[in-house]
């Protein structure tokens, strides 16, 4: 039995292959499986012009979340500091590389990577830049998404620092650095940044 | 619409979801026209992968839970603590709600995760008679609460940074740490890999109501 692929009347589960037909939805309803409740579709609606704001704003936060102390040490006078990327090297210099390898994947390296992609994703859309290059960049960075937002953890190392600070006020005093201020505001607008990104969307542009 | 009857898989009408870009395919164009993916009705071998990823991870868990993932030097006084002496430590310490965080992410997620993935490849391979709908529901769960387990590596990594004065305070990742980061990142590929429709294929149709 053949199906005619131009019905777009039609969709199927991914996660259990059930057909199903689809109907239009109000705004900010997802569909769900009957079967196996996995989320099938909603409406996307993306505003370029909003994510692009988001986009700028965590790249600005990026740079100095990075590279400023995320905490701060005193101890009988002495003053330690601490960035992420220190704290992957730290525990790589003691030998345990895939423990620093995970951190910094999960912490600096994929959610800059999900900042640039998504940056440049919105301006060549933004721009219509129809030249086949662009398309098939787009196309790329599409196909990767997926794969670098489940890579970034950004929300689990703001929870690890604030854990740290407690588990080591027993014995020193900690501080807060300037780079915990960037980093939760990095974490807080690529949080909306995420919410406002659909790759649904981001697929039928390209269909346009 | 009235080909589209009640309870029919897509494999049935040769029709495929590419597998990157979710759009609606006819399998027979091995390729997705919108963004080149290869496509596929199943992928069986994904069975075998993700059992192999599955047991070399639940093998992982022992040593990250055995051996010290934390050396922690204190005036002195050395101090290996396992994962589990850790966070008896912080409740001896009456830091109970840090206590518990950590005991979720390190102890209960990973072990849960490895269960909860083994009864669900069981019943794929051997057909167990269990409820379908509540296996997808517990294996969403499973996907989604995996990668909080990186918080105990997140924590570790940054005192170790920060706490390195010799012998007066000194804290250092221990031999579990490894251990305990590829168990994370096995279980998570694991889930990953498999692909959940051969579950409503394999078991038999009458489990389909459950």
């Amino acid at each position: 039995m053949e199906y005619n692929c131009a019905d777009s009347s039609v969709t199927l589960c991914r996660s259990c292959d059930l057909v199903i037909s689809k109907r239009a939805l109000p705004s900010g309803v997802r569909a769900l499986c009957p079967r196996c409740h996995t989320t099938l579709y909603d409406t996307p609606y993306c505003s370029i012009n909003g994510m692009l704001a988001l986009c700028l704003t965590a790249l600005i936060f990026f740079i100095p979340a990075n590279l400023l102390p995320v905490l701060e040490l005193h101890f009988l006078g002495s003053i330690r500091t601490t960035t992420t990327i220190e704290g992957a090297m730290a525990v790589a210099n003691q030998g345990y590389w895939i423990v620093a390898i995970a951190v910094l994947v999960s912490a600096v390296i994929a959610p800059g990577l999900l900042l640039i992609s998504v940056l440049t994703q919105i301006l060549i859309i933004k721009y219509r830049l129809n030249v086949p290059f662009f398309r098939e960049v787009l196309k790329r960075l599409l196909r990767f998404h997926e794969l670098i937002t489940q890579l970034s953890m950004l929300e689990i190392y703001m929870i690890s620092i604030f854990i740290s600070v407690f588990q080591l006020t027993d014995y020193t005093d900690i501080y807060l650095g300037m780079g915990t201020f960037c980093f939760a505001m990095l974490f807080l607008v690529t949080l909306f940044l995420q919410r406002e990104y659909h790759i649904e969307h981001m697929w039928n542009i390209i269909d346009e | 619409m009235s080909k589209v009857s009640q309870k029919q898989q897509g494999k049935d009408l040769g029709l495929t979801l590419c597998p990157s870009c979710q759009q609606l395919s006819v399998y027979k164009k091995r390729h997705c026209s919108r963004c080149g993916s290869v496509l596929a009705l199943r992928d069986d071998s994904s069975l075998q992968k993700s059992w192999a990823l599955l047991i070399t991870a639940a093998i992982l868990l022992i040593p990250a839970n055995i051996y010290p993932i934390t050396i922690f030097t204190s005036q002195g006084q050395t101090r290996h603590d396992t994962i589990f002496t850790g966070i008896t430590h912080l409740v001896d310490l009456n830091i109970i709600p840090i206590a518990i965080i950590l005991f979720t992410a390190s102890i209960a997620v990973p072990i849960l995760k490895i269960v909860g993935l083994t009864i669900y490849l069981t019943a794929i391979s051997f057909r167990l008679p269990i409820s379908k709908k509540k296996l997808m529901i517990g294996f969403h769960i499973i996907e989604w609460i995996g990668r909080w387990s990186m918080l105990d590596l997140f924590v570790i990594s940054i005192t170790a940074a920060l706490v390195n004065m010799g012998q007066l305070l000194d804290a250092r990742p221990g031999p579990a740490a490894t251990a305990f980061a590829l168990v994370i990142l096995l279980t998570q590929v694991a889930a990953k890999v498999l692909d959940t429709r051969l579950l409503w294929d394999r078991l038999e149709s009458k489990d389909d109501s459950n």
